[in-house]
């Protein structure tokens, strides 16, 4: 499946234009974007220092000042991940450079650096071999003219801790950067041909280190687009439609809005890119005025599609299209054709259908914008997760060449994908342009979660064919949700089958999973109607969210079936052999890697020990979101079940990890912990429902994410592996839900196939059951 | 006109006075540590201390706090390094980050009626404040190390 | 012979109404030229300042936002709304040409200086019961304030009511002049309180219940009565905190503002503590010992340890894991602030104990959720914020529940959802 974007996508400006090692001559200079719009998380306010002109700049990810100061170019979106220090530390590894001379900057949108996006845990994967390259040839440069200022060759020196040593002498990096004398070129294939460190010889790469952004985020003095300024500036606050899409404004009476001190106008944008039909503006000169006029201002509008729409209709609709035989795109599963599908000579048979409610991404962060237009270029001050596929949408809107536009990063107040959408630039822009003076736009909350991509519900419907023995003989994952990459990224991003069947990569992945099953059947259905009504998000982890739900539940429910043991079981299907022997470079080992996390959860987790009564223990594994990169994952729910009340206490969680080399070992702590708590968070705290077109929950008075009581005890372990550095950001969400589910049935036999799971449901399942 | 002291300065604001004071601090007077979440006193990013006490200002009404005196993030140690901030560094707490001059407010306020907490009275009092990304163990373990750190308090009377 | 009985019957009424009229009319003082401050002795004038503060003078004769003691604050009643009168030493619009006994006068009888009767929401049927020193320490205190030009606003007080000959009428049915009597039987700090109570500072004038021409039901004093949208609490043995309002407990909450066992001075008892702050610390004790007197807490010895106990018990609730939305909403709302340590925190009202949990009327309770209390009122310098903008009517309904179901063993409120309703339409006040 072609869903990743390559590694040479990413590098592609790289290796077109080959690898230059010049003189830091003048004329140098960083562009306009970078010099006005970059940030720096380590220092107060994010405003980097003033660039000294970088003396030795080889490459367009990285500079050498004359003092020796490393800066490393970061194009990904810094939310809580640390991601700039990560990347930086394998730069700077291969580099040998002394970290304490290493700075960060994150940069603002440039064709130069390519695509720019930050999600699908893509992050570290993605820039290992472009940095770690970079860092090598940045090293050899510094040898070869270290060398030569030293008097001697570059094989009688050696590079550590940002010097050129040889002897007993040796010349410091600024040293030589400040001579002048570097010039070296590496064509693409000397490039690729690179060797990189052993493992053995990494400094920076694995070891503790404190990430560069997190004093600034202790004091006050981080700056998130929220926090953005600039002088003249306007407030501004949207008046949202019914619907999503299609809603037209009929009439706008401002009268009462008049009223309040500060309101100077509305505005009824004229959108050409469709991205915020209906929207109304309401602009003032402090932001409490605008919230005060907004909600004075009336406007009636004429809805657009599914201004009726229920959580029960959307859901009546999937369940509809999974039950078809026909419709929705089947996956390319290499088969083994070995084994018949479905028969009607099979011993048993199990099929069920598993649901998942519809989820707020909720960051804590409302969605804003600052942007402006001086001399006919638009600059844009927020955190966006996407710039890439933001701009063109932009240039529409807006009506100038993408060139016209920059995007400048800011911290953000939290992604979780919802970022990755960067729908809510569009109007601030618009009505920047119309105003033609700065304009910030902040949503309130719930502004922000009405207008939310948010996680589509979905409906799943998957069977299982045993034969006499118990042994599976054929399995079925028919999946129906909104699609987001459908809607919010067009048809150019979407997977295509051999068949020539299109679908979104991210709503279906997980559902082709490691286990040997026989004939295996994977189909992809879009929720049209979900299509239509609300624009479905990517969040944290998208489609695995839901599909590894049911896919794990599924498992359980089958060994069950089959009575045998649900880690057993497991064990027992991830052979590694066939589809699911695992490839080079990044899915080395295969199945075998993913039995090996779920052998140690269960031995970690204490499998198989006695528990008190109504308690249980549940085991769910996951790849992660891509085949292509796997992070393997395995969890164990320790949960106790009140019978009386339904209410389900997560009493222990513990993971296991594989995700390859671990680049920053405290922040990938970080990032299991969080996204272990997001996965129980889903599972039992969270989801709304759609009620007259709307999510029913806009606010903390009835969205009940989790809070810090809610937190079970929590024990994560990582596989210790010299393997391809995979994503962690996400993986770890999909495997709780499951488990909790697992450990329900464990302890009382009630089995719960929706998310979130509410104490009613437990009553009733318990029940059931 | 409303006055008030904030980070020990005395401001003057002409602002309307049904202006909740979280706007007041982040756009008037340009403090923009203090966060805006929810808007609905349920997350706790715009905590900032009135009167010592950890209070959400996104639903503080500024005539609610004329004559009183307002710490926010920026002014809880000159330095930036009142325990509870080195342990968060220490500990690497945040994640983005957003919630956490909020959390530190709260977690600084709550040290003083409970210099030694346990896990439910940080459970009881954290409560409140929303962390997104999910930072609450480490988040439970820095305030543990403040709390060793600032050593056996003299407990205020009642507390 | 009907005519006759029809003469008779309307002579007697012509009769009735000229004596009335003789009765209810009271002649106008003579204007005199506004005294020089510099006449007051300084420390009359002190003295006056403080008495002033105990009576809340400011409170009701300063409008929102508006000069002090310049009048137009508007007091909404059950007979339509009525704006306080500039009482500065302003001759055209205040009080600048009133001589003393036109002033004591007004304090003793409710008569104003040209006459005319006034409405008893000035409490003159408390400072009747004033000395005349005081009477003159007050006066000294107003004519040495800034003068302030500011008409008075027109009350709406409907006809035939706001005829004011037909106060005296009022006045005859309810109000009974004279100065205070101590009691002989009590102490002196006992009778020092109930003057400063029963007089200058007019607590009966909130908590008292009124009948239905607005006069205070003299057989239920301090039996507890809504008030600007409030509700003041019995002062009386029907008080239903758990805790007594012991001596050291009314003497901690009206000289602080807070009381650990009880809550803060909020709403039109905010001003209060301000009010007596000024007062020397006995007379603040002597008013504590006076109400103790009357809730009987000070026979009552009972131990209050089994109600804060189970109060410290109580506040545990709702805390950890929780699916109940009222519980959670209440842990995240509110326990951030409500907490205690091993001990109850004397700056945060416990809700277990607190009167506004406790009251047969969650008014208060409500009203504080809905719009918060300023740092001016209750603990100094302490806000809790409002949650009117935040919370839905269902929101604020579903925490009174909880509170009220998990905090105390009372009956549970009714129709909570439309009282919210109807508070949130009042709006804040003033
Ligand atoms: S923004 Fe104030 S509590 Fe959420
Ligand atoms: S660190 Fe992101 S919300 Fe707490």
């Amino acid at each position: 499946m072609s869903r990743l974007p390559t590694r040479t996508d990413a590098a592609t400006p790289f290796s077109r234009r080959g690898f230059l090692v010049a003189s830091g001559a003048a004329g140098v200079a960083f562009g306009f974007s970078q010099l006005l719009a970059s940030i720096d998380p380590a220092v107060p306010g994010s405003v980097p220092a003033p660039a000294t002109a970088p003396q030795f700049e080889p490459t367009i990810w990285f500079g050498i000042d004359a003092a020796g100061i490393v800066t490393v170019n970061i194009i990904r979106a810094e939310m809580g991940q640390h991601v700039g220090t990560a990347l930086a530390r394998i730069l700077a590894d291969e580099l040998e450079a002394d970290w304490d001379k290493v700075r960060i900057v994150h940069v603002d949108s440039d064709p130069k650096w390519g695509l720019m996006v930050t999600g699908g845990s893509w992050s570290v994967w993605q820039t290992f071999p472009v940095f770690s390259q970079a860092g090598a040839a940045g090293r050899i440069a510094l040898i070869e003219a270290g060398a030569k200022l030293l008097g001697t060759t570059p094989a009688n020196c050696t590079a550590k801790g940002g010097a050129v040593h040889a002897g007993g002498r040796s010349i410091s990096y600024g040293d030589i950067a400040k001579s002048g004398t570097v010039a070296r070129q590496f064509t693409p294939d000397e490039l690729k041909a690179l060797p990189i460190k052993p493992v053995k010889d990494r400094r920076l790469i694995g070891r503790e280190t404190h990430s560069l952004d997190i004093d600034a985020k202790t004091n006050g003095t981080a700056t998130y687009g929220i926090d953005a300024k600039l002088p003249n500036m306007v407030y501004s606050r949207p008046k949202l439609p019914p619907t999503r899409n299609g809603s037209k404004v009929v009439s706008v009476d401002d009268a009462a809005a008049n009223m309040v001190k500060g309101y100077l106008r509305y505005l009824v944008l004229d959108d050409p890119s469709e991205t915020v039909p209906g929207w109304v503006m309401v602009i003032a000169t402090s932001y409490y005025a605008a919230l005060k006029a907004t909600d004075l201002l009336n406007v009636t509008w004429s809805a657009g599609p599914g201004a009726d729409m229920s959580e029960q209709t959307l859901q009546d609709h999937a369940r509809a299209l999974v039950a078809k035989a026909d419709g929705g795109v089947q996956l390319d599963i290499a088969d083994d054709d070995s084994t018949p599908a479905f028969t009607a000579a099979a011993a048993s048979t199990i099929e069920q259908i598993y649901t998942t409610a519809t989820v707020l991404h909720f960051q804590l962060e409302p969605v804003n914008a600052l942007a402006f237009e001086k001399d006919g270029v638009f600059e844009i001050h927020t955190g966006n997760q996407w710039q890439s596929l933001i701009l063109p949408t932009l240039a529409k809107a807006l009506g100038v060449p993408e060139t016209k536009i920059v995007l400048r990063s800011y911290l953000l107040g939290g992604g979780f994908g919802r970022r990755l959408n960067g729908d809510y630039i569009v109007p601030a822009a618009l009505a920047a342009k119309a105003l033609g003076r700065p304009v910030k736009m902040v949503l309130t909350r719930e502004d922000d979660v009405r207008f939310d991509s948010v996680r589509s519900p979905s409906v799943q419907r998957l069977r299982m064919q045993f034969d006499g023995s118990g042994q599976i003989q054929a399995m079925e994952h028919h999946a129906c949700a909104g699609w987001p990459t459908q809607v919010i990224a067009g048809p150019t991003l979407l997977a295509k089958t051999k068949k020539g069947g299109q679908y979104d990569p991210f709503a279906i992945a997980g559902a082709d999973h490691w286990y040997d099953v026989g004939h295996q059947k994977v189909r992809a259905i879009a929720n049209d109607l979900a299509n239509a009504t609300f624009r479905p998000g990517w969040l944290r982890s998208v489609g695995p969210g839901w599909t590894n739900w049911a896919l794990e539940s599924f498992i359980d429910e089958a060994a069950h079936h089959t009575k045998t043991d649900p880690v057993a079981f497991r064990l027992k299907l991830l052979t590694g052999k066939g589809r699911n022997v695992g490839s080079a470079p990044n899915a080395v080992g295969g199945a075998l890697r993913q039995a090996e996390v779920v052998r140690r959860v269960a031995a970690q987790a204490g499998w198989g020990s006695k528990l008190p009564a109504d308690t249980g223990l549940g085991v769910a594994t996951s790849f992660g979101q891509e085949r292509d990169m796997p992070t393997w994952v395995a969890c164990a729910a320790q949960v106790h079940v009140d019978r009386k009340t339904g209410i389900v206490r997560v009493e222990k969680l513990t993971l296991v990890v594989d995700a390859g080399t671990i680049v920053d070992p405290d922040g990938a702590l970080a990032q299991v912990q969080g996204a272990a708590l997001w996965g129980l968070s889903m599972a039992l705290h969270e989801g709304t429902e759609f009620a007259a077109g709307e999510v029913q929950d806009t606010n903390l008075n009835t969205y009940t994410p989790l809070r810090i009581a809610d937190v079970p005890e929590i024990d994560i372990s990582f596989v210790d592996s010299d393997n391809v550095p995979v994503g962690l950001g996400e993986p770890a969400t999909t495997v709780v839900g499951p488990a909790i589910g697992n450990a329900i049935y464990a302890a009382t036999g009630a089995r719960l196939r929706h998310i979130p799971i509410t104490p009613a449901a437990v009553l009733s399942a318990l029940k059931a059951g | 006109m409303t006055s008030f002291t904030i980070n020990g300065r005395t401001v003057t604001t002409d602002v309307d006075d049904d202006t909740p004071l979280l706007w007041v601090i982040r756009d008037h007077i340009g403090l923009t540590g203090t966060k805006f979440g929810c808007g609905i006193g349920m997350c706790g990013a715009c905590t900032v201390h009135v009167g010592g006490r950890a209070t959400r200002s996104c639903i503080t009404p500024l005539a609610s706090v004329e004559g009183a005196a307002v710490t926010t993030i920026e002014g809880l140690d000159p330095a930036s390094n009142h325990p509870l901030q080195q342990a968060w560094r220490a500990l690497q707490v945040p994640q983005c980050g957003y919630c956490q001059s909020g959390q530190i407010m709260q977690a600084a306020a709550m040290l003083q009626d409970f210099p030694a907490p346990s896990d439910d009275e940080i459970d009881t009092v954290m409560t409140g404040n929303l962390c997104r990304c999910m930072t609450y163990v480490r988040i439970r373990a820095a305030i543990k190390q403040a709390a060793a750190a600032m050593g056996p308090v003299k407990q205020e009377p009642g507390a | 012979m009907l005519k006759r009985v029809l003469l008779g019957v309307v002579g007697v009424i012509v009769l009735g109404m000229i004596a009335f009229g003789v009765f209810a009319w009271r002649p106008a003082i003579a204007e005199v030229a506004p005294p020089a401050p510099g006449s007051f002795a300084p420390a009359l004038v002190a003295r006056g300042e403080v008495l002033a503060s105990a009576g809340y003078c400011a409170s009701c004769h300063t409008a929102k936002g508006g000069k002090p003691l310049a009048g137009g604050y508007a007091m909404a009643t059950q007979f339509g709304t009525i704006y306080s009168t500039n009482i500065t030493p302003d001759p055209e619009t205040g009080i600048g040409t009133w001589s003393e006994p036109a002033f004591r006068r007004a304090m003793h009888e409710g008569v104003s200086r040209n006459g005319a009767h006034l409405f008893p929401a000035f409490p003159y049927d408390h400072f009747t019961k004033l000395t005349d020193g005081d009477v003159a320490a007050l006066y000294a205190y107003l004519m040495t304030r800034a003068p302030v030009r500011q008409d008075a606003s027109d009350n709406t007080v409907p006809f035939p009511l706001n005829i004011r000959a037909l106060q005296a009428g009022w006045k005859l049915l309810f109000f009974t002049p004279g100065r205070f009597r101590a009691e002989p039987a009590q102490s002196a700090a006992w009778n020092r309180g109930a003057y400063l109570a029963e007089g200058v500072s007019h607590c009966a004038a909130c908590h008292t219940p009124r009948g239905m021409l607005g006069a205070e039901i003299k057989d239920r004093p301090y039996a507890g009565a809504p008030i600007d949208g409030w509700i003041a609490p019995p002062l009386d043995k029907t008080n239903p905190s758990p805790v007594p309002w012991t001596q050291a407990e009314l003497l901690a909450y009206l000289g602080t503002g807070i009381s650990r066992y009880h809550g803060t001075a909020a709403g039109p008892m905010g001003a209060v503590p301000r009010g007596l702050s000024h007062l020397p610390a006995a007379d603040i004790a002597a008013i504590a010992t006076y109400f103790a007197s009357r809730n009987g807490s000070d026979t009552a010895g009972a131990t209050d340890d089994a109600a804060i106990a189970k109060a410290l018990v109580a506040d545990k609730i709702g805390t950890g894991l929780s699916y109940d939305p009222a519980a959670r909403l209440y842990a995240s709302a509110c326990a951030s602030c409500h907490y205690n340590g091993r001990q109850l925190n004397p700056l945060r009202p416990d809700l277990a104990l607190n009167s506004a949990v406790n009251l047969d009327d969650p008014t208060n309770l409500i009203r504080v959720i809905l719009y918060g209390v300023s740092a001016q009122d209750g603990a100094p310098g302490v806000v809790m914020p409002g949650f009117a903008h935040g919370f839905t009517n269902a929101d604020v309904a579903r925490v009174c529940a909880y509170l009220r179901a998990t905090r105390t063993s009372k009956p549970a409120w009714a129709d909570l959802e439309s009282k919210v309703a109807t508070i949130r339409a009042q709006g804040q006040g003033q």
